[in-house]
């Protein structure tokens, strides 16, 4: 009955890992008290209003109810609602309605004493142990392991066989067995508040210990708290109610909820009744506690599921058969003499976020086109929150949940794999299309190892046995570079490093002998040095296999590097496109030229500019993207003529697009994105400006 | 990892230590000596300084607790000063109903509960919040009201199982399961919620892991991924809930004994602490540590072996 542990908030994302040490444990550390959420559900609101009223009733009882607790109506004996006893009478004729409310104050207030001692001594331990570093941390932890181990109910039984039924002591006791379990939910956030760089700053400013606990680590913890009050208040309601149950009540006739439940329980055969409004008040309060601190604890927005849900399956196949249609009858067969093997064309493409979702429609990419010719490689090029990873994520069908493809196509092998359902899909993904990520460690499944990870997806994708698959699978490892493949198959991820890791990810996604290969920024997290040995193992896949790539990246470099053709996006749209060497050597979009401008590699080393350039201010969010040039705000050529819808247009540069009006303009006058003014103070972080300025575009979220 | 299981060992004797001081000082902070319990009210002083002289109540507490240390490390705690049984034997006759009762609803609220959490996770939509809705209230209702409507319901209006009592597995096996069968689905419903939401909750993490993406980047059905990767991934803190749950339910089983009239060793609590029978209560509550404990370590070797990381370090 009694839980050792604090209850977490069930409708976060975040599993009470009670025995087991939170694994990368999510950084909540600002997360202050939001008294704003408590509103947001209607649950938590009737919750409040249910407890509010509650203890405003139990508080004036003595001058409201109909009836003294212990009046005895022997008229009424065992009686059901009447208009004399509303709620009915026990055995005794006791009207039930007064006995509930007048014990209702007694029944909350001793519950608090259970919230106070439990979140007082669990907080105040876990900043201690945040504060006074390891050893302390270690003995408190081990205290708190055993209090945890214990089973709580046998113990307070056995307190009570000493004290005496004196429900406030019992209540205090079972707050401090309770409080090891909030200990844990606090320690992991109070030690992450302890480690910020504000509070390093704050002990180098001669700030106490204490001072430091006081005002800047347990304001961080103000929200954890109020959620965890009100589920241990739930709790100790329920804990008091079960005691008083099994006869350790306050003294009779005194009533208590779960004594008057005992005394219905004796007569459950001749008046079931009885049991239905002490039941109901207590699951109720109940329930309202446990709705405030659910409404409280609720993740504000957490990541989406990599899988789309049932319902969301569903509602795709439906929408995929109306588009089919429709798109069939507007577009020529994509199976036409135009599309040749192996040739991706993405037309007009759309990515959006669910109109019944929190987004309500907000687009992410609006006219994607492009075209990748079989083993060519196209960079896709631009800053992070540009739509870059939702356009490659849909290459393959796998954008989030709650995001999908809204207008356009995505031509592949006589398919529109836009309009493809997940079941089709899958005999695209792997076998065709194939997928490298930005992580490597976490792209792949810390509890597999890789040798089963690889030969699982070789079996499936290739229909082989489990001997040849094996075989299979040193060769591939062979092949992405690994030398001993068949030590490494008997690994776990976390047992590589990320460049290991990146090499096993390649040779997945080569397992299916795909023929068009997506990387989203597969250098980024990578030491440098490992990237260009990435780098030039994917350059020589490409001559190998033939296969054909779409690079997602924001590093010019690589785009130098590896890319025949760039399209460079900017807010979810193409801004220019067209061979390589001419978008690098003559760039026409303004944003094009800051992004060379800000790049410290693409300058030669000779040309150097005295100050890298930046672009000012950060791509505006997708809700805010205008109809008109996107760029506009941040542009240093923006005039007059730019606030019209742009279209894309050829660059007169080879086969290139470029969607702005000034783009002639431009070439003709051969303007330079220039750096601009930097505040005095930042002057002495020249060295680290342009850095900052190109590495902002990294992690591509969109 | 001979060092980890090492250190738990030691661990879970420590507790096992702490608790039997806590038990031994609790014991002695009850209200009248040993002598005045056993004989019962209208005993003469001299009658209870005797038995008190004889049962070692005069000496010194250190002594007292070695003495009654050195005899419970061999199973003997000391006979009941109400009924003068051996306290060990009628523990030993009480521990089997609890631990079925505790294990029979740890099983079922596993069983129940995880299919319940993935399910909600999966299905997403009106099927996760009505699970929601369900578990929201099962947990709010206490278990001891969930157990007489129970009682009413199926004992009383349709006579399915039998209302209250206890069948021991040798006299009867089909009886000893029906027997059991209340208590058991009462304990799990509760039970039940909590491993939902947990194994709701450890799922949807699980799903948002970008590994789940490689996967569905290289043709794995869905089916494998939810059963086989993401609840492989989520079983850590699933398993961890468990753990939890039995020490709560092994525990909570005392109101169940109460309300179906078993006689484990919740009954046991709930008696000697009734009628301040003090060598009882000692035992009850050292046994009851100790099968948590060892539980509590059997369920944490297991998460450490589900853990590829944990287990190789």
């Amino acid at each position: 009955m009694i839980p050792n542990v604090a209850p977490a908030s069930a409708d976060s994302a975040e599993p009470t890992t009670a025995a087991v040490p939170p694994r990368a444990p999510r950084q909540s550390s600002a997360k202050k008290f939001a008294g704003n959420k408590l509103f947001a559900s209607p649950a938590s609101v009737a919750g409040v209003a249910w407890l509010a009223a509650l203890v405003a009733a139990s508080l004036t009882a003595p001058l409201w109810l109909p009836y003294k607790t212990e009046d005895q109506d022997f008229t009424a004996v065992l009686s059901g609602p009447t208009a004399a006893h509303w709620l009915g009478t026990d055995e005794l004729g006791r009207d039930l309605l007064s006995r509930i409310f007048a014990s209702a104050a007694g029944t909350l207030g001793t519950s608090m004493i259970t919230v106070i001692v439990a979140v007082g001594l669990g907080t105040l331990l876990a900043m201690l142990a945040a504060a006074a570093g390891d050893r302390v941390e270690t003995v408190i932890s081990r205290v708190t392991e055993v209090t945890m181990s214990l089973p709580g109910t046998v113990i307070i039984l056995a307190v009570i066989g000493a004290v005496g039924t004196n429900i406030p002591l019992i209540m205090a006791i079972l707050g401090v067995l309770i409080s090891a379990g909030m200990y844990r939910v606090i320690l992991g956030q109070a030690k992450s508040l302890q480690s910020q760089l504000y509070v390093d700053a704050a002990k180098v400013d001669g700030v106490s210990t204490m001072g430091i606990s006081l005002r800047h680590v347990l304001p961080g913890l103000t929200n954890t708290i109020v959620v965890q009050s009100a589920l241990i208040f739930a709790v100790g309601m329920l804990i008091q109610a079960g005691l008083a149950f099994i006869g350790f009540g306050p003294p009779i006739p005194e009533p208590s909820w779960g004594g008057m439940i005992q005394g219905a329980s004796q007569n459950v055969y001749n008046a079931p009744w009885l049991m239905v409004p002490t039941g109901a008040v207590l699951a109720l309060t109940v329930l309202s506690a446990n709705a405030i601190g659910n409404a409280l604890g609720k993740a504000p927005n957490s990541t989406a599921s990599h899988l789309p849900s049932a319902a969301a399956r569903r509602r795709r196949t439906m929408s995929v058969k109306t588009a089919v249609a429709a798109i069939a009858a507007t577009a020529p067969t994509p199976a036409g003499s135009t599309a040749a093997k192996n040739t991706l064309s993405v037309r007009n493409l759309s990515v959006g976020v669910d109109s019944t979702g929190a987004g309500n429609g907000v687009r992410l990419v609006t006219d994607v086109s492009f075209d990748v010719e079989p083993g060519t490689v196209l960079g896709l090029v631009g800053e992070s929150g540009c739509g870059k990873t939702m356009t490659a994520l849909s290459l393959l069908g796998l954008l989030p949940s709650g995001v999908s493809v809204t207008g356009g196509q995505i031509l592949w092998n006589g398919r529109n794999l836009a309009a493809a359902t997940d079941k089709d899909m899958e005999s695209v993904r792997g076998r065709e299309v194939a997928l490298i990520s930005q992580e490597p460690m976490r792209a792949l499944d810390p509890m597999f190892t890789v040798g089963y990870q690889l030969t699982a997806a070789i079996r499936r994708l290739r229909g082989m046995g489990r001997a040849e698959a094996k075989a299979e699978a040193v060769g591939l490892l062979e092949k992405v570079g690994i030398v001993d493949a068949a030590r490494i198959l008997k690994t776990y991820p976390h047992q590589i490093s990320g460049g290991m890791a990146q090499r096993v990810a390649i040779a997945l996604a080569l397992s299916g002998r795909p023929r068009l290969l997506v990387a989203d920024e597969p250098t980024t997290a990578l030491d440098v040095t490992v990237q260009a040995e990435i780098l030039s193992l994917l350059r020589g896949l490409v001559k190998d296999t033939g296969m054909s790539v779409v690079m997602v990246t924001h590093d010019l470099g690589v785009v130098a590097d590896l890319c025949d053709q760039v399209a460079v996006m900017y807010a979810g749209e193409v801004v220019e496109n067209g061979r390589t060497d001419s978008i690098l050597e003559n760039p026409r979009h303004p944003y094009t030229l800051a992004l060379l401008a800000a790049d410290p590699h693409a300058n030669h080393a000779a040309d150097m500019p005295e100050r890298l350039a930046t672009i000012n201010g950060q791509v505006p969010q997708p809700k805010d993207w205008p109809s008109t040039c996107r760029f506009a705000a941040r542009c240093q050529f923006a005039g007059s003529a730019c606030v019209v819808p742009i279209p894309l247009l050829p660059s007169g540069t080879g086969d290139g697009l470029v969607r702005c009006v000034k783009a002639d303009e431009l070439a003709v006058e051969g303007l330079d994105w220039v750096a601009t003014e930097v505040a005095s103070h930042h002057v002495l972080n020249l060295v680290e400006t342009p850095a900052v300025a190109t590495r902002t575009v990294e992690k591509d979220h969109a | 990892m001979e060092l980890f299981i090492t250190k738990r060992l030691l661990m879970a004797l420590a507790t096992v230590l702490v608790v039997a001081v806590l038990a031994f000082m609790l014991v002695h902070a009850m209200p009248g000596s040993p002598g005045a319990v056993s004989l019962g009210a209208g005993a003469t002083q001299e009658a209870i300084d005797e038995v008190n002289q004889r049962l070692g109540w005069n000496d010194p507490l250190v002594v007292q607790f070695f003495s009654w240390l050195g005899a419970a490390v061999q199973g003997d705690f000391g006979i009941s000063l109400i009924d003068g049984r051996s306290v060990s034997a009628d523990l030993a006759s009480r521990l089997p109903v609890t631990a079925s009762l505790a294990a029979g609803a740890t099983l079922l609220s596993a069983v129940l509960g995880i299919g319940l959490g993935v399910t909600a996770a999966v299905r997403g939509g009106m099927v996760d919040r009505i699970i929601g809705g369900v578990c929201g209230m099962a947990v709010a209702l206490p278990a001891f009201w969930i157990g007489i409507i129970f009682v009413y319901l199926l004992a009383v209006q349709s006579s399915v199982f039998p209302a209250t009592g206890y069948v021991p597995f040798e006299v009867s096996p089909q009886d000893w399961a029906l027997s059991l069968a209340l208590p058991v689905i009462t304990l799990a419903v509760g039970g039940a919620a909590f491993i939902a939401r947990q194994t709701r909750a450890s799922m949807l993490e699980a799903l948002q892991q970008e590994h789940i993406r490689t996967l569905r980047a290289t043709a794995t059905p869905t089916w494998k991924i939810l059963y086989v990767h993401a609840l492989r991934y989520a079983s850590l803190p699933i398993v961890a809930g468990i753990a939890l749950q039995f020490i709560q339910l092994f525990g909570g089983s005392v109101i169940a004994e109460q309300l179906f009239a078993m006689p484990g060793l919740g009954q046991a609590v709930q008696n000697s602490v009734s009628t301040h029978d003090a060598p009882s209560v000692q035992g009850v509550v050292v046994i009851a540590t100790v099968v948590v404990v060892a539980v509590n370590l059997v369920l944490e070797l297991a998460t450490k072996f589900l853990d590829p990381k944990l287990r190789a370090s």
